[in-house]
Parts: structure tokens; sequence; C-alpha cells
């Protein structure tokens, strides 16, 4: 049996939110050592290959020497990472896989490098997609695939921990430097090393640095350029098993049709040969810990163990878990949601005011140009823009969630609840963060350090009921159950927890059924003050990223849906001025809304209205108001307020069950996929297969679920 | 579990006991990953505070782990001398 390592520590800690970003798919521009430009279908990772990156910071030079920076979590590799390259990377996926990883120019004596920032990991025996990679790389057969160095990061403080790594890579004959941090906390907690009896004792290059205060640098460039001079070490004793380790590779499999590679995966886990070489490693560390570490004796209780007595405590952990989820929560509505709104009316007034103004200055206005800029690309614009204090403010938090360390106790206090749905416990908080908005809470399942869990919450993400279904809910709450309408909405609320519940469970019964049911064994990094800076280049660089990958979706989209409102199916009628009861948009309403008969509600206006959602939830009410105000007005119907033209609308599509109907109505917005923009989000963070499954399990989900509640209550009611 | 007299799970033990690991039991690769964090037999542990969900914070060469309840009881130590 395999123990997928759910909730094993990634990069979590002072290092996380730069190690965890992930940017735009777009490929980088120059492909380094000639290695062909792979795309995320590509099925074999190479060291030369580049990964999609945000093409913003500079490369080495193609051809230039390939250095993996490689390290278990929490060491402070990501910091070192930035102070090498100067905090300028660009973060992709790599090609094939779900793993991301940084690269940037790293200058030393000679000339730049390329310094690649591998996944964090203890070792090099494959538990999860980002291990495999680190192995992959590393231990890649062909030395034209390898990089020409590692540099792996040991911390101080945790120095055997740190070791594992080192002695399967002097297994073999790649050039190895060691890289000593966290030299400050083992001195307070009076731990020497002695670095040339270290060096001695593992046949490589050790050099001790600070990155958090940028020291020791200079050395670590001289001795890169000395290693790589030298060319290839001699590997330490164990040759036989670096062998193993190569072969083992060569015959390791990738991801087929998903990019999630078998998490069963992987190669002799459980033999006792493999427990004897681990041995013999373990062995190995030892000696060399023992020739070179001086540890005072004493063991004091740090004042990050006196706050864990309470963050990781039974009853008040979880209290102040939630008491933080609901600062999160507050400030991604209550923060945000006026910033959204300002950008809103700042766009829908001023710019698509100013915008008809200037074409009307040059003989446009009025006409079908004028409709496409204001309707199609001021409105799709202006809705990517309102994301950005929202999306902006999401990043910075989980910036400071991580690198303070709070979010590994998260995970701790929550493993238990998560783990029912198979999930880790630090999965809780994108579905929080959802009930305010599906985008950043998409965005935020990157603290989760497996890909499938990203996909698995990502997925889930949609069922929580954000605050524009909200608009929805209580108008049609207000309208149909006026004494009700707070029970109601209530109601809507606990449904999406229900969903969100059996979805999960079925998705971890059908997708993954290795996943779940893995023990928490968890890394506590200390607590730390958050930096600035890490955390503002780290909001800057997503929300690029997000920018980047959304904007064009959701402005298309939103363009889409204008073309399909303007182009007239009635004769008569001319492009970009018919109403749109006569356009192709109600048509196609028309064409769908059968399917939705046996739900209650199988009308144009009530169907349109769902496919405005899929752009925007916040757009139903005003399509709506649009629908109404133009449809039919020459059929003599006396126009009436919107709840009103809507009850009439409901009467007749439910045959007399409007109240079922449109409780079924607002299950269906419920369950259905949010809007354009968490597409794209999930598109950004899981990719487009995921993504397209998703909507499909949304739109299966929500009309399984109408038809149901239509069909059974119209029973009783 | 306790087999010997001397021997308790890291589960049973009072905050503060500091003990020597005798046998980590389990599937291999909890079993390796555990070792990799330095939680293997004869290693020096201090077992912490209790945690929300029924797991316990150990004390492993400086390092912090959350380890749940289940792992806690597949671990056997001794009282260190």
């Amino acid at each position: 049996m395999s123990m997928p390592p759910d909730t094993l520590p990634a990069d979590a800690g002072p290092t996380a939110p730069a190690a965890t970003a992930r940017e735009a798919q777009q490929p980088a521009a120059t492909p380094s050592r000639g290695a062909p430009q792979a795309t995320a279908e590509a099925s074999r990772p190479a060291a030369g290959a580049n990964c999609h990156t945000d093409g913003a910071a500079p490369q080495a030079p193609a051809g230039a020497p390939v250095i993996a920076l490689a390290g278990a979590p929490n060491v402070g590799k990501s910091t070192l990472f930035n102070a090498l390259t100067g905090a300028r990377r660009t973060v992709g996926n790599w090609p094939g896989t779900t793993v991301e990883v940084g690269r940037g120019a790293w200058t030393i004596p000679g000339g730049a490098v390329s310094l690649v920032d591998l996944p964090g990991a203890y070792s090099l025996d494959p538990l999860s997609p980002d291990e495999e990679l680190t192995r992959d790389l590393l231990l890649n057969p062909d030395p034209a695939q390898r990089p020409d160095a590692v540099v792996v990061v040991a911390s101080t403080a945790h120095l055997a921990r740190s070791l594992y790594l080192v002695a399967q890579v002097r297994e073999t004959t790649l050039p190895v430097i060691v890289a000593l941090t966290m030299i400050d906390v083992a001195t307070r907690r009076g731990i020497d090393v002695d670095t040339a009896a270290l060096e001695r004792a593992l046949g490589c290059e050790v050099v001790s640095l600070d990155p958090r205060r940028r020291t020791g640098h200079e050395e670590l460039d001289q001795v890169l350029r000395d290693v790589l001079d030298a060319g290839p070490l001699t590997p330490r004793g164990a040759s036989a098993v670096g062998d193993h380790l190569s072969e083992a590779v060569s015959d390791g499999e990738q991801p087929a049709a998903y990019p999630m590679p078998d998490p069963t995966g992987g190669d002799g886990d459980g033999d006792g040969d493999s427990l004897a070489r681990a041995d013999e490693r373990f062995a190995w560390i030892e000696h060399a810990i023992a020739v070179s570490v001086t540890e005072r004796a004493d063991r004091r209780q740090t004042w990050s163990d006196r706050i864990d007595r309470w963050a990781t405590a039974p009853v008040i952990g979880p209290l102040l878990f939630l008491a933080v989820m609901w600062a999160v929560f507050q400030v991604t509505t209550k923060v945000a949601g006026p910033m959204q709104d300002a950008l809103d009316g700042f766009f829908s007034g001023p710019v698509t005011d100013a915008a008809r103004a200037g074409l009307g200055a040059v003989g446009l206005g009025g006409g079908v140009i004028e409709g496409f800029v204001t309707n199609g690309l001021i409105a799709g614009v202006g809705m990517v823009l309102t994301f950005v204090p929202l999306m902006a403010l999401m990043f910075v938090l989980l910036a400071v969630l991580e690198d303070s360390g709070y979010m590994a106790r998260a995970a701790v206090v929550t493993d238990r609840l998560m783990a029912r749905l198979g999930l880790p416990g630090r999965a809780f908080l994108p579905l929080v963060v959802g009930f305010g908005c599906n985008v950043p809470a998409i965005a935020a399942t990157r603290i989760l350090p497996q890909a499938r869990h990203r996909v698995l919450t990502a997925l889930l993400v949609p069922f929580t009921s954000c605050s524009a279904r909200l608009t929805v809910y209580v108008l049609l709450a207000t309208t149909f159950f006026p004494d009700r309408a707070g029970t109601v909405v209530f109601a809507m609320y606990l449904t999406s927890i229900v969903l969100v519940v059996l979805i999960g469970l079925l998705l971890k019964s059908t997708l993954w059924r290795a996943v779940g049911a893995d023990p928490l064994v968890l890394d506590l990094p200390p607590y730390q003050r958050p930096t600035v800076r890490l955390s503002l280049s780290v909001m800057w660089l997503r929300l690029q990223g997000f920018l980047r990958t959304a904007s064009g979706i959701i402005v298309a989209t939103v363009c889409v849906v204008w073309v399909l409102q303007s182009i007239p199916v009635v004769a008569g009628e001319s492009f970009g001025s018919v109403p749109v009861a006569d356009s192709l948009y109600a048509a196609i309403s028309r064409l769908v809304a059968p399917l939705l008969t046996p739900a209650g509600f199988g009308e144009w206006q009530a169907v349109s209205a769902l496919v405005v959602g899929f752009v925007a939830k916040e757009a139903v009410i005003s399509s709506w108001a649009q629908t109404y105000a133009v449809a039919d007005p020459s059929a003599g119907r006396v126009p009436g307020s919107l709840g009103h033209q809507l009850l009439q609308t409901f009467e007749v599509s439910s045959g007399g069950h409007a109240g079922v109907a449109v409780v079924a109505f607002m299950v269906f917005l419920l369950a259905y996929t949010p809007c354009v923009a968490t597409l794209a989000a999930q598109k950004r963070e899981i990719g487009m297969k995921w993504t397209v499954l998703g909507v499909g399990i949304g739109l299966i989900a929500a009309w399984v679920l109408s038809v149901l509640v239509f069909q059974v209550g119209r029973l009783f009611w | 579990m306790r087999t010997a007299t001397t021997t308790a799970s890291l589960d049973g033990l009072r905050p503060g006991a500091r003990v020597v690991i005798r046998n980590v039991d389990g599937p291999a690769p909890l079993v390796r990953r555990l070792a990799e964090m330095g939680i293997r037999p004869d290693a020096l542990v201090t077992a912490l505070h209790r945690t929300a969900g029924g797991g316990r914070v150990v004390d492993v060469a400086g390092a912090r782990i959350a380890l749940a309840r289940s792992v806690l009881r597949s671990i056997s130590t001794e009282p260190s001398s």
C-alpha cells in the first residue's frame, strides 16, 4: 500500500508563498540548453526544457549551466533562491506536470547560470508528484537532461533531516554543494556546526550562509564556479543505490490523460531492500553529524511552542482558526466589496460615458461600434479589473498566513474534518473564502502542496455559494417568499455546504480512491514575522498571472454574449439595436429551455438569465431587468415590477407551482458554473481538462438537483 | 499499548516526557517519511502538547512535528536514560 503524503509538509512556512507561486501559462521566450519547447501535454520533463513562465524575469543565456536548487521543506530554499537571483524569477508548471518550479538567472564569477528552484522534498523517493519531479531531474539517467550541479539547501537547525537528500544525491556523480541556512536559529538553540568536518564527511563542498540577511553569497558564488569547473563527483560508497534509482526513473510512469501522476505509483517503496538502503543512508548521515555538530544539552521551550500550545490546542485551536477564517472572509467581502463596487461604477459610469462621448465625437456614436465598445469591451475589461482589489488582498493574506507559519497550524486543527473529504486540513481555507468569492478561493488552492488536492478543492469551490449568488437569492426569495425570505436564503447556504460535502465524497470515491486516510505528519516551522517585501512581491507576481490568464476569457465571453444579444433573428430588426427577445441570444435560450421544463423553469427568460449567470451572477438581475423591460412591449402587458414579471414567468413555466420552480431555479443557480472568472481561475490553477470536467459536474448536479426539487416539491406544494 | 513495563507508545506519554524511539510501525512509505523527519529507532524525542483532533506535537532534534493519534500509537518508546 502506498501512503499518499497528503498531510505531509511541502514547502510551507517561511518560504512557501514564493515557492507556491504559479504564474501564467505562456511559454517563455528563451528555451535553454536547446531542449524543445514543451507544452503542458509534454510527456517527459527534461532539465533543459523551459517551464511555462510569465516571461517577466531575465533568464540566463541559452546554453548557460543549469543549477538545481533542492532541499527539504522549511529550510529557506526559496528565500535563498530570491537572494541569489534578485527575487526575479519566472514561475510556472514544469512541462507535463502540475508541479511548479521557479527559474532565474544567477550571476557567478565567469557568467550567469540558470537556477531552477525545485519543489521541497525530504528525499528522492517520490511520494508526491512534486518529489517525483525532483527525483526525475536529479537522477535522470541521461546526463544531458541533468542539471550541471545541484545546490542542496540544508537547515543548520535541523541538519540530520536536511541531509537525507544529500545522501541520495551523493550516490550519483552530480556535483553538489550543501548550503547551510538558519545558522541564527541553530545558534540560538546551541547548535554549532564545523563546516570543514562536515565537508570531509559528506565528500562535497559546504557553504554556510544566511539568505534572510544575505551573507555568505560571494563564497557560494565562488564555490559554484569551482565546482562547475571541477566536473563530476565520485559517488560515495553506495553507488548501486544510485543505479537502482536511475533505472526506476527510466521506468517511471508519466501521467496520461490528466496531469496527475498516479499517487500509488512509485517503485519498491516497501521492500526490505530499500529500507536497508535507507538505513545505510541514515548511518552515513549520523556519522556526518557526529563528527561535525556539537549541541548544547539544555532544551528550552521556545515562544513558538508557547503560541502553539494555544494555536493547535483542542477547542481553543479550532476557535482561533475560525476567528482567522472569519477575518479572511471579512477582508475578502467587506473590505474588497466596496472597492469592487467603486470600480464597477467607474467602468459602467464615467468610462462608458467617456467612450460614448468619444465615439460620438468621431461619428461612431449610437451604432454597433458603440455597443461593442461599451457593452462588450469596457464591460468585460471592467469586470476583470473589479477582481483586482479582491485578488490582491487574497494573495497578500495567503502570503502572510504562510510566511508567518500559521497555515501549518491551521492544517493541524482542521485535519480530522477535511480528512473525511480526502483533503488535508488547509483545504478548509479556499472553501471558506469561496463563500465570499470563488475566484480568489480557486487561487487559494495553491496553498495545497499536492496537485490532486488542488484539483479536488478547485472542483469543490464552485459549490460554495458566493456573495454574487446571494443577490439573486435575495431578489427571488423576497419576491416569492416575502415572509420567509431569510429562511430561504439561509437554506441555500446550508444546501451549499451539503453540496460541497456530497460532491466531495463523490469525487473522492470516483476520481481518487487512494486519496484520504493519510494520517497527519506535519512539520511545524517556527513562527516568524512575515516579510513585507516577500508578501508584496508574491502578491504582485500572482496578480499579474491572474490578469494575464483570466482577462482574455472574461472579456471574450462578455463580448460573445453581447454579440449574441445583438444579432436579430426577426426580420426588420438590425444588428446592435434588436430587443433581447428577438435576438439570437433569446432564440438559443428558447432552444435550450425545454431541457429545463422538468425543473419547472423552461421559459426563455429564466434560461437566458442562467446563460448570463454563466458569465457573472451579478449580471443575472440586470439581465432580467433588460429582458423584461424590452420583452414584447406590443403585447399589451401592463409593465409591472420586475418581481411581478418574474412571478408570471415562473407561474407559466411551472404550471402553477411557481414557488417550487423558484426554489429549483435557485438550486440550479447555486450548483452550476459560478462565473466565467471562476473558470478562468480554474483553468489557470488546474488546467483546461479539469475545468471542463468541473463545468460538466456543475451542470449535471444543477440539472439533477433542480429537477429533483421541482418534481418532488410539486407533489406537496 | 504496553508490551513491556518500560515501553509506551508516543500517544500515552505525558507532555514533557523525553524518550527514545524503539520501533515505528506502519506502511513502509509512512515509516520512511517519519525516518526522514528524524522519527526512527534510537532517535531521542520529547512529547509536547496535545493538538485538536487527538494528535500531539513532538520535538525531534529541535523540530516540531505534529502527528496524528494513529501515528503516535504506532511508535513505541522507552524512557531516555
